[in-house]
């Protein structure tokens, strides 16, 4: 089998591997990396545990390689709060609402929502309900983080209504 | 679980691609967005000696308007077909069908051109592709093909497609700008194959239709143009049109299945009744039109 | 007792305790920072991965694992006999021995798709997955037993047991009193529920990192309900000495009952790490949690019910079956379904057979609310009744509940009921909700073509077991004010989500009468919290809230004494209130606690005559046996005709938790119990084909509800205080109970113009449309255009008149006088030996029964050779023991009953 030399960025610093090219993205994250908040849940593709903003992009971790991911700039859950340990809006919010339980699917969801609320993204409540439909999670019922979406689509709406 | 050993080529034109596919002969498997491709290799059900990520290739990617259809390149992403403002204007059911396709997540990889070419039965896709009357374009190193996407179903995940060859467009003949479209999928939650699930597209011309194009998804072993329902539309005029009819005649070319979700004759009865109730709608707003 | 009143509020005046305190564990898992046993990585560590079978039953011929040993990068290869080096024995979560072998690696036989046959130790685990696929087995396939019907007539399972009935209890025969009171009732219903078979899918998967630290140590992460009671079964089954076996868990990805107990797999991986001497990592993948990992529900049974001419209940029987799979963590009749059938419910008389069945699928294991079937089955049932004798549902109930006003009383199973609150919850429920306004919306919305329905159920749940067997202890609470005047808690409770380091923080800072941000919980590691069963049972915020209240208050007095003896005040007057310590009257001598805290650990010379220094204290609590939380639910939802489709559209709780610590946690556990019971009614679905073979083994099959599945639950709360430390009730599996039958009724309400729905779970858009439609849509084979017609009462039918049976006459010439051995095969646990004495005096009879526990006296009868006396026990419950035996010559058999718990074969030889 092939093996690859890869740069990618992740959180801002640089990530240099040499991977086989069997290797998902979720795992060179995890085990080269060392960035174990990306969490693999199903390996196919359908419990959005794994779930990183790759270009800008909420995806799957455990369905691209990290062959694939060589020269992008990849965003994780460990990424997001400020360095002085203040939470980003996504995960503030989340806590707020009690929007997690065991905590094993948050930082998959904690991705989708801040790729959908960054910048001046102006999102519904439906479409981040719609994108949260690609998340399993087992312990909460989802009532927390329908929650935190509300408030989040809320607040993104004021945060362009103040810029307009 | 974790993928069997595999060799990966990046090629950059379709003709190092082609040749790469040549060589390896049969033991290569095309990545395109890999949303649904990656499973398979996670579970090692799919064990590719070599895996050829198209993803590198700039003449595979992007939407562009030709005389007479539009050209789709195969690794135009799905997230990015839902705002092309062409495509809207152009191929609105087309937008319609890509909403239904996996999450948000896969679809920020997932491409067109992975999903047509894979050939899912209950995909919206391949069945999209299939109503619209699109060809298929085929290249290899012995040459190029176009295959009419109603020809390039064989079976589940089985197509025209040989080893060797390539998905390196799609060509979406264009509809009449006054065209109405029919969308209506059953599935279990958002994101599943459809149960059951029907696209399609209907052009008017003075009171009267003048083209048909509508496939099944989910109601056989391939997508499937209601080609009965097609020809007995043609030429009537809308008001004139028993949707309950069009709809027994488009179930007379299904052949549904039984599986783990449901039964074919939960399949057909909801089939009919979707079918009907989505022309039905259609009809009425498009005489409102 | 006088009965508690109803919502009253547990505990007086708390800053803390009842309020929505955001959690202590969330700033680490919203930043990727949780710890998950995948998460660890030790230095020279390996990884494993399962070579498994491929069928479901079958002899293995031969194995080859030449080519997985010869492959690059794998160190060794496994198979049974290898681990057999290590003496090992599997236990059930009470600790019972396992009733059939049970090996880490299969012995020459399968049984189930996904047994494990070799175990692979390689540098990655794609490289442990690549040896897998190359180890070869040859099989002598057989036929398997995959359902409960196939268990009834198919060979045994096990080559150790004559048929495949795992455990039993109750009466094979229906007792001709209780079947005459049925058949005499003026209302009959038999009502027959079918649930299937469920995966709990906690979003981690099982997993674990076993290190040997030199002879005699053993450190295991290991993602599980309770550190302590892992390193207990471990050093049982592995007969290690368990102070040399830490485990650690600190953050676990729910768990739902699957990881109670460690099986086939991580006991596997420990033992492999044991004998090669290097770190090892197991974590399964999904494809194996759902082919590999124990499953629950899977279950069936049949209902009777008589009602008298106003509703009111008579009598009912139940007989029920669960399909044990192949290796259930302890063989399993569910006799707790039987004991909480009609436990909320005023019924004079019940009689139940239940079973467990041994099958070539995956074992049985706990699931959120093991004995759910009993609420499904009895609300669901109540519906039917009520429709069928045209009472409206709600007042079926209401005739047939026990109030609060009714208590104390007795179960028909004999549970003591003391302060249970359905009824009170319905009514709290019914003044929130408007059934009147849905019934006028329903009538409407029916004229235009829509079917809405309402679903309304209630139920009680045994919640915070303590003391009635080995396992299900109390907590330990252990607490240090530190000399910085911070608050350092261990306590023996243990997350998988629960959020325990938040409740017991607020519950601590509460009753120590500090500031929450100053209370820090540790708890996920066996070296530091006292040994608990975990999250089993709905118990840690009953039991842990009341050890940390316990432990907090010993040491708020320590604080006061203290405090009293520096400020040379009376401790009375010595009041602490956000870290600050206060003289009533003199706020002048107001104290930081560090100030004092620093002086208890730091200036013995300035410490009370005797006070021992340091601020330390511990509390080991125990609470009432069994505490009951009770609710009430209703659900609205509208079912599409045209598809099956069912979309929720209200649901609301009315429950009764006791004291509540935190509401977002009580309510959080309440949602996603009624997500996993919605999940249960309209898309969970483990299935096998004939052969045995899993066919939803991912999750693109295996249907979990997602976000648009779940409406927004609205709740309504009562707070009766219960008996134990704080009043606290459990509330971890009552969603997942009452949820079922509350949208099955819905469903059935919705679709009552058509006919009954069968219980048949899960209810999927075929099912419903089959229904709706008249015909079998679905394939399942059920006649559905017959359920208009009032329910079939089948099993009266079947019943063989019970006077023509001939009893056995016994030699004129037996004597029973004399001393017996006698062996005892009771429902749960291996048979027991005792010795039997036996004495006559004419009919009368005396004597005692004698065994390593000691010896019981009784008296009782003897006529024509049937021996019948009774002893009353305390252990593990009040109980009276039944003993009906029948003398023949120098053999002496039958049965004791044992009261709620069923019923017990004896045999015995006279002593010569």
């Amino acid at each position: 089998m092939s093996e690859h030399q890869i740069s990618v960025t992740v959180n801002g610093r640089p990530l240099h591997g040499q991977v086989e090219s069997r290797v998902s993205l979720g795992d060179f994250l995890r085990i080269d990396g060392g960035y174990t908040g990306v969490h693999l849940g199903c390996e196919h593709g359908v419990c959005g545990a794994c779930t990183v903003i790759v270009d800008g992009k909420a995806v799957r971790s455990c369905l691209m390689l990290a062959v694939q991911a060589d020269g992008s700039d990849v965003t994780t859950a460990e990424g997001l709060a400020e360095p002085d340990g203040t939470l980003h809006p996504v995960q503030q919010t989340m806590r707020e609402e009690h929007a997690l339980q065991c905590g094993f699917c948050t930082p998959g969801v904690v991705m989708t929502l801040a790729a959908l609320t960054a910048g001046d993204a102006r999102p519904t409540e439906e479409a981040l309900i719609g994108a949260l439909s690609g998340h399993i999670c087992r312990c909460t019922g989802y009532q927390g983080i329908r929650r935190a979406a509300k408030r989040l689509a809320a607040d993104a709406g004021a945060r362009a209504g103040e810029v307009a | 679980m974790k993928p069997a050993p595999f060799d990966y080529v990046a090629p950059t034109t379709i003709a190092e691609a082609c040749a790469i596919l040549d060589e390896a002969g049969g033991g290569a498997t095309v990545i395109a967005g890999g949303q649904t491709l990656m499973p398979l290799l996670n579970l090692r059900m799919s064990q590719p000696f070599i895996l050829v990520d198209i993803n590198k290739i700039p003449e595979l990617q992007g939407i562009t308007k030709e005389t007479g259809f539009t050209r789709v390149g195969p690794v135009t992403r799905q997230c990015d077909v839902l705002t092309n403002a062409d495509l809207a204007r152009d191929l609105p059911v087309l937008v319609q069908a890509v909403r239904h396709v996996g999450h948000h997540q896969t679809r920020n990889r997932g491409t067109v051109g992975g999903s047509i070419a894979l050939g899912e039965p209950a995909a919206e896709l391949p069945a999209t592709s299939v109503a619209l009357g699109a060809m298929i374009e085929v290249s290899s190193v012995r040459g190029t093909r176009q295959v009419a996407a109603h020809d390039f179903y064989l079976g589940p995940y089985m197509t025209m497609l040989e080893p060797d060859e390539l998905v390196t467009a799609i060509r979406f003949p264009d509809w009449p700008a006054n065209h109405i479209t029919l969308f209506r999928e059953v599935a279990q939650r958002p994101g599943d194959f459809a149960l059951v699930g029907v696209v399609g597209a209907l052009a008017i011309e003075g009171g009267a239709i003048a083209r048909a194009g509508i496939a099944w998804f989910g109601m056989g072993p391939t997508p499937i143009k209601a080609r009965q329902a097609e020809a007995a539309l043609i030429g009537q005029s809308l008001d004139s049109i028993d949707p309950a009819a069009i709809a027994a005649l488009a179930l007379a070319d299904t052949a549904p299945f039984d599986d783990h979700h449901a039964t074919a004759e939960y399949r057909r009865t909801v089939g009919k009744r979707i079918f009907a109730s989505t022309l039905g709608a259609i009809l009425t707003l498009g005489e409102a039109a | 007792m006088n009965a508690p009143e109803f919502g009253a509020t547990g505990i007086g005046a708390a800053r803390y305790i009842g309020q929505r305190v955001l959690r202590k564990e969330d700033p680490r898992l919203l930043t990727g920072r949780g710890q998950f046993v995948d998460d660890i990585a030790l230095p020279g560590m390996l990884h494993v991965a399962f070579a498994r079978s491929p069928i479901a039953r079958g002899r293995i011929l031969s194995i080859d694992t030449t080519a997985a040993r010869e492959l690059e990068g794998v160190h060794a290869v496994f198979l049974h006999a290898d681990l057999s080096k290590q003496k090992i024995e599997l236990l059930s979560f009470f600790l019972m021995p396992i009733e059939v072998p049970v090996t880490l690696l299969a012995d020459g036989r399968v049984a189930y798709v996904g047994d494990p046959i070799a175990l692979i130790i390689a540098d990655s685990r794609h490289i442990a997955e690549d040896a897998a696929a190359l180890v070869e087995v040859e099989y002598a396939e057989e036929d398997p037993v995959v359902t409960i019907a196939d268990a009834r007539t198919g060979a045994p399972v096990h080559p150790t047991t004559e048929h495949n009935i795992s455990q039993e209890m109750g009466d094979e025969e229906i007792d001709e009193d209780l079947d005459a009171a049925l058949n005499g009732a003026a209302h009959q219903i038999t009502h027959h529920v079918t649930h299937q078979r469920i995966s709990q899918s906690p979003m981690e998967t099982r997993g674990v990192v076993a290190s040997r630290d030199g002879p005699e140590e053993l450190t295991l992460y290991i993602t599980c309900q309770s550190p302590t009671n892992i390193a207990r079964w471990m050093s049982m089954a592995l007969g290690l000495p368990q102070t040399a076996i830490r485990v650690i868990a600190k953050d676990v990805g729910g768990s739902f009952g699957l990881k109670n107990t460690p099986w086939k797999e991580e006991t596997a991986t420990v033992v492999a790490a044991l004998l090669y001497g290097r770190p090892l990592k197991w974590i399964e993948d999904r494809y194996e949690n759902l082919t590999a990992a124990n499953q629950a529900r899977e279950a069936e049974m049949t209902l009777r019910i008589g009602f008298d001419k106003d509703g009111k209940l008579l009598a009912s029987h139940s007989d029920y079956s669960s399909n044990n799979g192949a290796y259930p963590q302890g063989a399993d009749a569910n006799v707790a379904v039987q004991m909480f059938l009609w436990g909320a419910y005023k019924i004079p008389a019940f009689g139940f057979l239940t079973r467990g069945w041994y099958s070539n699928t995956i074992g049985l294991a706990a699931y959120r609310g093991p004995w759910a079937m009993e609420s499904l089955a009895r609300e669901t049932a109540l519906d039917t009744a009520a429709r069928q004798m045209g009472i409206d549902p709600i007042e079926l109930r209401r005739r047939n509940l026990l109030t609060l006003k009714e208590q104390p009383a007795a179960s028909v199973m004999g549970l003591p009921l003391e302060d249970i609150t359905p009824a009170e919850c319905l009514e709290k429920l019914l003044a929130y909700f408007d059934v009147a306004a849905f019934r006028r919306e329903q009538a409407e919305a029916r004229k235009a073509g829509r079917y809405l329905g309402l679903g309304i159920a209630a139920y009680i749940e045994p919640t915070g077991s303590a003391g009635s067997m080995p396992v299900m202890t109390g907590e330990l609470a252990q607490l240090r004010i530190e000399p910085t005047g911070q608050v350092t808690a261990l306590m023996s409770t243990h997350s998988q989500g629960h959020g325990t380091a938040t409740t017991m923080a607020q519950v601590i800072a509460d009753r120590l009468g500090v500031a929450y941000e100053d209370v820090t919980v540790f708890e996920g590691d066996s070296s530091r919290g006292g040994f608990s069963p975990g999250a089993a049972g709905s118990r840690q915020g009953v039991i842990g809230g009341g050890a940390a209240i316990k432990a907090s208050d010993l040491l708020a007095s320590k604080v006061k004494e203290l405090a009293a003896h520096l400020l040379n005040a009376s401790p009375e007057t010595i009041t602490i209130t956000d870290g600050m310590i206060h003289v009533s009257g003199a706020p002048e001598m107001s104290r930081s606690l560090r100030s004092i805290a620093e002086i208890a650990y730091g200036e013995p010379a300035r410490l009370p005559e005797g006070f021992e220094a340091g601020l330390e204290a511990q509390y080991r609590y125990t609470p009432p046996p069994m505490t009951f939380t009770s609710a009430a639910h209703a659900c609205t939802v509208e079912v599409d005709v045209d598809t099956g489709f069912v979309k929720i559209l209200r649901w609301i709780s009315s429950e009764d938790c006791g004291t509540v610590i935190n509401p977002a946690v009580v309510e959080g556990q309440i949602a996603g119990g009624l997500a996993q019971a919605i999940g249960t009614v309209l898309l969970e679905d483990f299935h096998y084909d004939a052969r045995g073979n899993p066919t939803t083994v991912t999750y693109k099959d295996y249907l979990l509800p997602q976000i648009s599945d779940i409406p927004t639950f609205e709740f309504v709360h009562a707070n009766t205080p219960s008996q134990s430390v704080g009043g606290m009730r459990g509330v971890g599996e009552g969603g997942a109970i009452i949820g079922p039958p509350t949208l099955v009724n819905a469903i059935t309400d919705a679709l009552a113009p058509f006919g009954e729905v069968p219980v048949n779970l899960p209810l999927t858009p075929a099912k419903l449309l089959s229904v709706i439609e008249g015909r079998d849509i679905a394939g399942t084979g059920a006649g559905t255009a017959a359920s208009h017609a009032p329910a079939p009462v089948e099993v009266a039918v079947a019943e063989a008149p019970v006077a023509a049976v001939a009893a056995p006459v016994p030699a004129a010439s037996t004597s029973v006088d004399g001393d017996w051995q006698i062996t005892m095969v009771p429902p749960m646990g291996p048979p027991q030996e005792m010795t039997a004495h036996f004495a006559t005096d004419g009919t009368a009879l005396s004597g005692y029964l004698e065994s390593p526990e000691g010896r019981q006296e009784f008296t009782g009868s003897y006529d024509g050779g049937k021996v019948k006396f009774e002893l009353k026990v305390e252990k593990p419950m009040k109980i009276t023991l039944k003993y009906d035996l029948t003398v023949d010559g120098d053999v002496i058999s039958g049965k004791v009953k044992l009261g709620m718990l069923g019923s017990a074969k004896l045999t015995g030889t006279r002593i010569v």
